[in-house]
């Protein structure tokens, strides 16, 4: 007998619904919202950059199933799903009359071709193993699309609602990255370089009701001053993604503007070199724990808006444990630890910060200010992200960082040695492979807690906080997303109240 | 005067491909991979080492270099990493907005530093001059992102007569886009100003002290004749070398105006580029930047035989 998984109670959340607008949502208008990164093309199956999912992710495209604004899976080319007891064959019965912007038919055809395209030889894809896990694709008839998978694994279809498997279309999709041809509730109007991407309303959108929204602009604007001054003098109606808190702060006192302080499930982490001494030592890993003082980090870095985590796992995301106790701030036990490593008057040692991101620096001074006073001393360096990426995150050649790791369910980086923190641990393999092979809720809530336990025990970064997803705009821009628990910035549902 | 020119033709193109190179070797051992800024933190080794291939990144040094120059010669235009758009377009597209920012920096850089200039040097030692090198000192010291920033304080979010930056485009909006660049053209102009202002006022200073302004001024002619007519033609030859090297500043990219007003400029352009290593488009605007200075330079030594007919080009 097949299980048939609804999907509403897919998962249970501990956050409740945002509540609904009182007033019935208008049509019409256009919006304009301001990000910081002009994405590099806009073709999200052919790079995994935050920025293209930013402005394409369910406004211009859509994959088979979607993550909705409380992190939930729900319905987007496909109607509906049913797994099988050895949770391997997934039947996902597809919409129909579904056209793309440029005319052509979406069918169970177009939806086999999207995912042999992913898993082909020479695919562009960034994750082809999304793909490659799909042992058989079979299409009874138009509307049905089975994929058999090779083995079990639990985060399948959360991979399938990743930019990365959107579906384009058959014949229009060479120009993706210039032109994208999507499904979505807004279509493809004009790039301009430097400037903006503009869409606007797709009137052929399979959900006559959306979107509300006739025209939707992306405005690419760095600076952060220069993005606050564009929104209050009304160039720029939205501020999609507020990386300096203390902006949001300037902005809440005018009423003109609302700030919304959700979550994002990107955990700041004070990355580590487990192989280079003396963080191989796992006692010297849990010193430090105990030495940071998470809540003041929060406080000092992101104006209280993050959250504390205890590892690396978003309280957002279906299956969170907090660990925040596990190591609490008590520098006397970090000194303790620090003794018994062999390090009873502490040590030195270098921290590299990437330039573009101005919390990992902030962060970066607060934490060598804690981990001092237990006698560790930081050398703080400024690198640049090109540099970063070379010699800290492909080279491994470091020995402390931060960052902020944006992208939800990634505990699997642990599994990977080689991985640049370079945590080895056949514990944690095994627990993680646990997690992808559970066939039941009760199994995968278990390991998936499991893991992240280990990484917590071992101490394997410094975990820190979860970015806060700070936006701001009109106070007339209604339903806008308030956590991100995915990366989008999806405005199908979002209306003017004026 | 064809010997000049020739002259000056092969130090451009020796300059060029000095340039090149140096810029080209910079590229080549600067660390941070296309690939992995293209594809993200989470990218399969193998994806990577395909989009290294699909760019050419794996190929050796000389046929990398040899296959730049190569398109170049041949004005063919390589693909921008991150704009998927030839980058010739790329830059034309760009130049028609720091092409008129620069221009127009340097007419407000002119309309206040020769006068102001001219009227602290007739006025040396008194309370003008000294309110004019106070107002100066200040132009000087002020950095132009933060006058950049006081200007959309005040006149886009208080006053909002103007857009806070951003650019509509030539074709859209034309008046609109020439205010946009009114603001940022101001905060460059006016710090350039303060440096020609003192400039102006110290090559006025000299030049009234020479004889033939005496023997002006000996046979009757009016002091405005004097000034204007007599002495501002040679006090402008050394103003007019500085306003070469600072057009040429200007054109090489207003980064930061550019970024504090979001402009769609060349200035951004490499600096983004440089950030995500689009190596094909810091290649190119590197090399045209370099060629902008030299060029502007030639126009300088034009310039200064029109204003002096003593000097001869060759």
């Amino acid at each position: 007998m097949k299980r048939l998984l609804a999907i509403a109670w897919v998962f249970v959340f501990a956050i409740p619904f945002s509540a609904p607008a009182a007033e019935t949502p208008k049509k019409g208008g256009g919006l304009i919202v301001c990000v910081g990164d002009e994405p590099p093309g806009l073709d999200p199956t052919a790079s995994a950059s935050a920025a293209i999912d930013r402005v394409v992710y369910s406004n211009l495209f859509e994959g088979l199933v979607k993550v909705d604004r409380n992190g939930r899976l729900v319905p987007g080319l496909a109607l509906g799903w049913e797994i099988s007891p050895d949770a391997k064959t997934y039947t996902f019965r597809l919409r129909q009359g579904v056209r793309f912007h440029n005319g052509e038919p979406f069918n169970a055809q177009v939806a086999k071709w999207n995912l042999e395209r992913g898993a082909a030889p020479d695919t562009k894809n960034a994750h082809p193993e999304f793909f490659r896990q799909i042992e058989k694709i079979e299409t009874p008839d138009d509307s049905t699309l089975r994929l058999t998978l090779k083995d079990v694994n639990a985060l399948f279809l959360f991979q399938m609602a990743e930019g990365d498997a959107v579906l384009l279309p058959m014949k229009g999709y060479e120009d993706t990255a210039a032109r994208p041809i999507g499904t979505g509730p807004f279509r493809f109007v004009e790039w301009r370089r430097g400037d903006s991407v503009v869409l606007e309303r797709n009137p052929n959108y399979w959900n006559p009701t959306l979107p509300y929204l006739d025209r939707l602009t992306f405005r690419f604007i760095k600076d952060p001053s220069a993005q606050v001054a564009a929104l209050k003098a009304g160039d720029v109606d939205v501020l999609g993604w507020i990386l300096a808190p203390e902006i949001a702060r300037g902005i809440a006192r005018d009423n003109r503007f609302k700030i919304l302080a959700g979550s994002s499930t990107s955990e700041v982490i004070m990355s580590t070199n487990n192989k280079a001494k003396p963080f191989d030592n796992k006692l010297v890993r849990q010193a430090m724990a105990h030495a940071i003082d998470r809540k003041t980090v929060n406080e000092l870095v992101m104006l209280g808006y993050g959250t504390p985590i205890g590892s690396h796992w978003p309280p957002i995301t279906p299956y969170y444990v907090d660990l925040t106790k596990k190591f609490p701030y008590d520098p006397k036990k970090a000194k303790e630890l620090l003794a018994q490593a062999g390090y009873p008057n502490g040590f030195s040692a270098r921290i590299q910060l990437p330039a573009i991101y101005p919390y990992a620096q902030k962060a970066g001074e607060v934490i060598a200010d804690m981990l001092g006073r237990v006698g560790i001393k930081l050398k703080i360096e400024i690198v640049e992200w090109g540099f970063w990426l070379d010699r800290i995150f492909k080279q491994k050649d470091f020995e402390l960082s931060m960052i902020g790791h944006a992208e939800a369910w990634d505990i699997g980086i642990y599994a990977n040695p080689n991985y640049y923190f370079q945590y080895d641990s056949a514990e944690f393999r095994d627990a993680y492979q646990k997690a992808l092979r559970a066939t039941s809720e009760a199994e995968k809530a278990k390991w998936f807690a499991r893991c992240q336990e280990i990484v917590a025990e071992d101490a394997v970064n410094g975990f820190l906080f979860v970015s806060p997803s700070l936006s701001a705009m009109k106070a007339e821009v209604m339903n806008w997303w308030k956590d991100y628990p995915t990366i989008a910035l999806d405005a199908t549902e979002v209306w003017w109240n004026k | 005067m064809l010997r000049y020119f020739l002259t000056k033709l092969a130090t451009l193109v020796v300059l060029l491909f000095l340039v090149s190179l140096t810029v080209f070797t910079v590229l080549f051992v600067l660390p941070g991979d296309p690939a992995q800024i293209i594809l993200g933190i989470h990218a399969t080794p193998e994806s990577l080492a395909r989009l290294r291939a699909d760019l050419g990144l794996d190929r050796p040094f000389f046929a990398q270099y040899a296959d730049w120059v190569g398109n170049l010669v041949q004005g063919r235009s390589a693909l921008s990493i991150h704009y998927k758009m030839p980058v010739f377009e790329l830059v034309a597209s760009r130049l028609a907005v720091t092409g008129p920012l620069a221009l127009l920096a340097m007419v407000f850089a002119v309309v206040f530093a020769l006068p102001l200039g001219i009227y602290a040097a007739r006025h040396q030692n008194r309370p003008q001059d000294l309110a004019v090198m106070t107002f100066t000192q200040l132009g000087l010291a002020t950095p132009e992102f933060w006058l950049g920033i006081l200007l959309v304080l005040f006149f886009s979010v208080e006053l909002n007569w103007f857009a806070a930056g951003g650019f509509p485009g030539w074709q859209a909006d034309a008046w609109g886009s020439l205010k946009a660049l009114l603001l940022p053209a101001f905060a460059l102009g006016i710090i350039r100003a303060a440096i020609l202002a003192r400039l102006t006022r110290s090559s006025m200073l000299d030049v009234l002290r020479e004889d033939y302004i005496r023997t002006a001024r000996a046979k009757g002619l009016r002091e405005r004749t004097v000034i204007y007519v007599h002495a501002l033609r040679n006090a402008l030859i050394p103003v007019l070398t500085i306003l070469g090297l600072q057009l040429g500043q200007l054109l090489a990219g207003a980064i930061i105006i550019e970024n504090v007003f979001f402009l769609p400029g060349l200035g951004r352009l490499v600096f983004t580029a440089i950030g995500m290593r689009d190596l094909p488009v810091v290649r190119d605007v590197v090399l045209l930047m370099a060629a902008a200075v030299v060029f502007v330079n030639f126009l300088v030594d034009i310039a200064y035989a029109a204003v002096d007919p003593r000097i001869e080009l060759h």
